[in-house]
C-alpha cells in the first residue's frame, strides 16, 4: 500500500508538468495578450495610451521574450506559492482570489450537502421501490433538475423569489452588508440568498446521484444473499444497510475526485447569472480579458486539486472496499 | 490682582462673543450637512465656511428650472465590474472648467480664466479653495502636477498629451502668485480648455502634498524603499503612478477635488463614496453641495443589472441599461418606485457599419474603398423599418452624423445617402462590374466569389444582432449577402487592427453634439480604435510610427481641414473646419449609420428630484450625468421598502 500511494505521488509529478504546459499553451494560443485588449481600452474611453508605459509593462512581465520564459517564470513562481500578477485587477492574484475564496466554500460545501441529503433517501427509496409511482415521479423531479439548464433554472428562481419573497437579486447577500464585518443580521441575509445557487447547482447534481445509487444498489438487491437475508428473516432494514447499501456505495468515494476542485470552482455559469461573489466569475472575466496569470494560475490550483482527489479516492477506496486490489492481474 | 483677574475675565468673555458672532454670521451665509456636525462639533472638523472657498462657485438651482434641496441621503448605483468606478470622477464631473448643459466651457474649480490671442491661457483660483483632506488647493499643486508629473523625466516619459501641443512644442508655465498660474504656447490651442472639460480630464493640478512623499525628487531613499516594498512595486514612479490615479477613484488616500470621495481599497464588491467636506460649490441658498452624503456602487453580473434596478436595487442608474430593457423596467415601475425617463442618446448612430478600408484581402480592400460601394450598401438600408420595428419608431432615420442639438448640424449630413432606394443602389453595383449573380440572386465577384460581407460584432448587444438581421433581408434586394459573426469586443477589434474584419458594427460618433470649439478627431482617423480604418488611425497617433500612410484622397483631405482646426484661433475658422470634415465624411459614408437619437433608458427612485426629465446621455461632452451635475440631486423622504 506505501509503494502504492509514494508510487501515485510520484506519477502526480509529470502529470502537473504536463497540465502546466497545456495549460500555458492554451493561454497563449488567442492573438494578442492583455496589453492590447488595455490599450483598446484606453482608446475606447478615449485616452491616449500611454504606449511607453505598456511597452515596459511588457518588457516587466516577460511579454518581450519568447513564451517559454514566460512559461518558467510563471511555473517557478508557482512552485513558491506565488501565483503571479493580475493585470486586471493590478494586485497580486493571490490576494484577488483570497477576497472571494470564503463565500465559495460556503456555497460549495452547502451545495453538496444539499445534493447527498436528497439524493440519498431519494435513491435508495427508488431502488427498494423499483418502478413504483414514487420511484417515477421522484426520478422525474431529479431529472427534470438534470435536464434544466442551471442559467434558466437561476434566472427563473431569482425572479420569483423578489416578486413573492422580495430578495434582492443577485449576490450572496444585500448590498448594504457586503463591506461589514459578519454580524447576524448579515448571516441571515446571505441564508436568504444562498438558497437560490444551493437549489440551482445541487439539483443538477441530485439526478445523477440518485440514478447511479438507484443502479448500484438494485444490482446488489438482486444477489442470492440479499434473497438469503430476507428468507432467514432478517429485519428489512439491516438486510438493507448492512451489506446492499455498503457495496453500492463505491461510486461515491470516487466522487470525491471531482468534488474537491468543484468546491473552489464554484459552479461558474450558475455564478455569473446569479452575480455571485465567488471565484467562478472572477475566473471568467479573466479568459475573457486574457488576464492571463489570473486564469492560468486558477485552473492550475483547479487541475491539481482533480489529481490530488483522485488520488484521494483511490487510496480510500482501496482502504474501504477489499475487493479492490492493488496490481494488476486476476486470481481464480 | 482679583481686578486685573475680573479684566481679564471680561476681556476673554468678550472675545468669545465677538468670535461667536463671526462664526453666526457665517453660518447664516453657509449651511453644512447636518451628516457632518458631530464632527464639526468634536473639533475633528472646521464649520462649513472655513471648509468653503472664499468664494464658492453659487449654482442657481431656480435659475436652471430646478428646486434647491437639502442634505442626506445615500445614492445606490450598480456597476458591472470593478474597474467602473471610474465613473464617480466622470459623474462628479468637477473640471477646471466645464461645459455646462448648452455645452459652453464655464470656469468651474477655477474662479476664472483669461483667454488672450486663443494662446495665453490664465487660471485664477478661488481663494481658500481646500483638497478633500482639508489641505489648501494652490497653484503649488499646478506647479507639482508639470513640473514633477507631466514634464518628469520618469512620470512624464511618453511626453506631453497632444492636446497640450502645438506644432509639437508644449507651453511654458508660470506660477504667477499663489493662486494665479499661467500657460503660453507659441501659436493658439483650441484643444487645450476642452481637454481640461473631457470626462476623464488632463489633471493639470495634482494633490502636491500627498503626492510628494512618493516621488523620489522629494522622498527620502530610505523611506521610499519601505514604500516600494509595502505595496510591492520596483519602481518609485510605478508607485507614483498608482497612487496618482485621479480618474480611476481606486486610491481612497489621495485627496480629490470631486464632490464625491472613494473610501473602499480595492478588491471589493461594494463602493462608498463619501461626500468632499471641502467640495466648492454652493446652492443659491448657500447650502454646500452635493446634497446626497454618499454614492454607492454595488458590483455585480453587468447583464443582470436591468434585472436588478427593475426590482428597486438602484437609486440612479443608466449604466447598463438599454433601449431593449425600457418595457421591463417600465413594467416595474410602480413595484420599485422608480420612474424610467428617456434620455437621447448622444451618439451619431445608435448602430453603425463600419466598412473596414484597411482589410488585407486585396479584392475587399477595393471594393471597400470604392465610394459607390458604401453608398450602395448605406441606400440598401431601410431605415424607416428599422426604426419602427426596434425603436417603436422613437428615433432618428439618419447618417451617422450630427444630432440637430448640435451647432453645426445640417439636414444635408443627415440625409446624404441615407434614403432607401433599391434601385439606386443596384445601379452603383451594376457600374462597380458586379453584374453576375448566383442562383440565389447575390451579385458575384469578377473571380467567381459571392459578394458576401461578414459582419463582425462584439456580441454584447441584442440590438446589434436584430438589426443585423433586418439588413440581412433588406442587403438582398441589392444581391449583397450579409453574414453575422458574434464574437466578443477585444477579438473583434483586434481582428479590425489587423485586418481580418471586412466589417464591424459598432455605435455611430461617440460626440454627436459637438461645437466647433471641441475637437473633430472623432471623425477622421485618430487611433487604431477608429475601426473603419484602424491602420491610418494607428499611423496619425503614432506619428507615422505605426500602422499605413493614409491614401484615399477624401480622407487626407479631411486629415488637413483637421490640422486646420487644430490651428484655428477664432470659432468662425473652427466651424469652417468643421463643416469641411463633415461634408465629406457624410458624403464618403466612411461609416454607415441606421439611426439616431435612439433612448436611454435612465432610472430614477420618486423621491429623487432635479434629475432632468429631458437630456443628452453621452460619453462626450455630457460626461453621462456630469454637465447635469448630480451634486444637485437630492432625496426628498426616504421611500418605505
Amino acid at each position: 500500500m506505501f509503494a502504492y500511494i509514494i508510487r501515485r505521488i510520484l506519477i502526480m509529478i509529470p502529470t502537473l508538468v504536463m497540465i502546466s504546459v497545456l495549460i500555458f499553451t492554451i493561454m497563449e494560443w488567442p492573438p494578442g495578450n492583455y496589453f492590447d485588449t488595455y490599450i483598446a481600452e484606453l482608446e475606447a474611453q478615449g485616452e491616449a495610451a500611454d504606449l511607453q508605459e505598456i511597452e515596459e509593462l511588457r518588457k516587466e512581465h516577460g511579454f518581450d521574450k519568447p513564451p517559454i520564459g514566460r512559461y518558467f517564470h510563471w511555473a517557478f513562481g508557482l512552485l513558491q506559492g506565488d501565483m503571479g500578477y493580475s493585470f486586471e485587477y493590478e494586485l497580486p492574484v493571490n490576494e484577488v482570489v483570497g477576497s472571494r475564496m470564503w463565500l465559495t466554500l460556503l456555497v460549495s460545501f452547502v451545495s453538496i450537502f444539499f445534493t447527498w441529503i436528497f439524493a440519498f433517501p431519494i435513491g435508495i427509496y427508488s431502488a427498494t421501490h423499483q418502478y413504483s409511482w414514487g420511484d417515477y415521479g421522484l426520478t422525474f423531479v431529479g431529472l427534470l433538475g438534470l435536464a434544466t439548464p442551471n442559467f434558466l433554472l437561476a434566472l427563473i428562481f431569482m425572479y420569483f423569489a423578489n416578486i413573492w419573497f422580495g430578495v434582492s437579486i443577485g449576490g450572496l447577500m444585500d448590498p448594504e452588508f457586503k463591506n461589514q464585518a459578519m454580524s447576524w443580521a448579515k448571516f441571515v441575509s446571505i441564508l436568504e440568498h444562498l438558497w437560490i445557487p444551493v437549489i440551482i447547482i445541487g439539483t443538477a447534481g441530485t439526478a445523477g446521484m440518485i440514478r447511479r445509487l438507484r443502479a448500484n444498489l438494485l444490482d446488489e438487491l438482486q444477489k442470492q444473499y440479499v434473497t438469503t437475508a430476507k428468507a432467514k428473516g432478517l429485519h428489512p432494514f439491516k438486510a438493507l444497510t448492512k451489506y446492499p447499501l455498503r457495496m453500492s456505495l463505491n461510486f461515491f468515494i470516487s466522487d470525491i475526485g471531482s468534488l474537491l476542485p468543484a468546491m473552489i470552482s464554484g459552479a461558474e455559469v450558475t455564478a455569473i447569472v446569479l452575480s455571485l461573489e465567488t471565484t467562478g466569475p472572477l475566473l471568467i472575466r479573466a479568459l475573457k480579458a486574457q488576464d492571463m496569470y489570473l486564469a492560468g494560475s486558477f485552473l492550475m490550483v483547479l487541475a491539481s486539486f482533480t489529481v490530488l482527489g483522485v488520488l484521494i479516492s483511490d487510496i480510500a477506496l482501496a482502504l474501504l472496499d477489499p475487493r479492490i486490489r492493488l496490481q494488476g492481474g486476476s486470481t481464480k | 490682582m482679583r481686578v486685573f483677574n475680573k479684566v481679564l475675565i471680561a476681556a476673554a468673555m468678550l472675545a468669545a462673543i465677538v468670535s461667536t458672532q463671526t462664526t453666526v454670521s457665517q453660518a447664516a451665509e453657509y449651511t453644512g450637512p447636518p451628516s457632518l456636525l458631530d464632527e464639526e462639533m468634536a473639533g475633528k472638523m472646521p464649520g462649513v465656511s472655513e471648509r468653503l472657498p472664499k468664494n464658492p462657485r453659487v449654482v442657481n438651482l431656480k435659475a436652471m428650472g430646478r428646486k434647491p434641496g437639502k442634505h442626506g441621503g445615500t445614492m445606490r448605483m450598480l456597476i458591472g465590474k470593478i474597474k467602473d468606478i471610474k465613473l464617480i470622477p466622470i459623474y462628479g464631473y468637477a473640471r477646471l472648467v466645464g461645459y455646462n448643459e448648452k455645452f459652453e466651457l464655464k470656469p468651474d474649480i477655477l474662479e476664472k480664466v483669461d483667454v488672450k490671442e486663443g494662446r495665453i491661457f490664465t487660471f485664477y483660483l478661488r481663494k481658500g479653495h481646500k483638497w478633500s483632506d482639508g489641505h489648501p488647493f494652490t497653484s503649488e499643486d499646478f506647479r507639482y502636477a508639470w513640473n514633477d508629473m507631466l514634464t518628469d523625466k520618469k512620470l512624464g516619459r511618453s511626453g506631453l498629451r497632444p492636446n497640450l501641443q502645438v506644432d509639437g512644442k508644449g507651453p511654458v508655465f508660470e506660477v504667477i502668485d499663489e493662486t494665479t498660474v499661467r500657460y503660453t504656447w507659441h501659436a493658439p490651442n483650441p484643444q487645450f480648455l476642452p481637454a481640461l472639460a473631457a470626462p476623464i480630464p488632463i489633471y493639470l493640478a495634482m494633490p502636491a502634498h500627498y503626492l510628494k512623499q512618493f516621488h523620489k525628487t522629494y522622498q527620502t531613499k530610505e523611506k521610499l524603499a519601505k514604500l516600494l516594498v509595502k505595496n510591492r512595486v520596483k519602481k518609485w514612479y510605478k508607485l507614483h503612478k498608482r497612487m496618482a490615479r485621479e480618474k480611476k477613484a481606486s486610491n481612497p488616500d489621495l485627496p480629490t477635488l470631486s464632490p464625491w470621495v472613494n473610501t473602499t481599497p480595492l478588491p471589493a464588491d461594494l463602493f462608498v463614496f463619501e461626500r468632499n467636506a471641502y467640495f466648492h460649490r454652493v446652492d443659491e441658498n448657500g447650502n454646500q453641495l452635493p446634497y446626497f452624503d454618499r454614492i454607492t456602487m454595488s458590483v455585480g453580473t453587468g447583464s443582470l443589472i436591468p434585472a436588478k434596478v427593475g426590482a428597486g436595487d438602484a437609486d440612479l442608474q443608466a449604466r447598463n441599461l438599454n433601449f431593449v430593457d425600457y418595457t421591463h423596467l417600465k413594467s416595474s415601475e410602480k413595484r420599485s418606485k422608480y420612474k424610467v425617463l428617456l434620455w437621447k442618446s448622444g451618439k451619431g448612430s445608435a448602430v453603425t457599419l463600419l466598412p473596414n478600408l484597411n482589410v488585407k484581402d486585396p479584392l475587399w480592400r477595393k471594393t471597400l474603398r470604392d465610394v459607390r460601394f458604401r453608398r450602395a450598401l448605406s441606400m440598401g438600408i431601410d431605415r424607416h423599418e428599422i426604426n419602427q420595428i426596434m425603436f417603436y419608431g422613437l428615433a432618428r432615420e439618419s447618417g451617422d452624423s450630427m444630432l440637430p442639438q448640435s451647432p453645426l448640424y445640417k439636414e444635408k449630413y443627415q440625409k446624404a445617402w441615407a434614403e432607401h432606394d433599391t434601385k439606386q443602389a443596384n445601379l452603383f453595383l451594376d457600374e462597380m462590374g458586379l453584374i453576375k449573380r448566383d442562383e440565389d440572386g447575390y451579385r458575384l465577384f469578377p473571380n467567381g466569389n459571392r459578394v458576401e460581407i461578414i459582419v463582425e460584432t462584439a456580441g454584447e448587444s441584442t440590438l446589434q444582432s436584430d438589426i443585423l438581421e433586418l439588413i440581412q433581408d433588406q442587403w438582398h434586394a441589392i444581391g449583397v449577402k450579409l453574414i453575422i459573426r458574434g464574437s466578443q469586443r477585444d477579438v473583434m477589434r483586434r481582428r479590425a487592427i489587423s485586418g481580418l474584419a471586412v466589417m464591424t458594427i459598432w455605435n455611430g460618433l461617440d460626440n454627436a453634439v459637438a461645437s466647433p470649439q471641441m475637437s473633430p478627431s472623432e471623425l477622421v482617423p485618430s487611433s487604431q480604435s477608429d475601426l473603419q480604418w484602424p491602420q491610418w488611425g494607428m499611423y496619425v497617433s503614432s506619428k507615422g510610427e505605426k500602422g499605413e500612410k493614409p491614401d484615399l484622397a477624401p480622407v487626407v483631405e479631411m486629415l488637413k481641414s483637421a490640422k486646420r482646426w487644430s490651428k484655428a484661433a477664432t470659432t468662425q475658422e473652427k466651424t469652417k473646419a468643421w463643416q469641411e470634415i463633415l461634408e465629406i465624411y457624410s458624403d464618403n459614408v466612411f461609416s454607415i449609420g441606421i439611426v439616431n437619437g435612439a433612448l436611454q433608458p435612465v432610472v430614477v427612485k420618486n423621491n429623487i428630484v432635479n434629475v432632468p426629465k429631458e437630456a443628452i446621455y453621452a460619453y462626450s461632452p455630457t460626461a453621462y450625468f456630469g454637465v447635469y451635475m448630480p451634486d444637485t440631486f437630492w432625496q426628498s423622504k426616504p421611500l418605505t421598502k
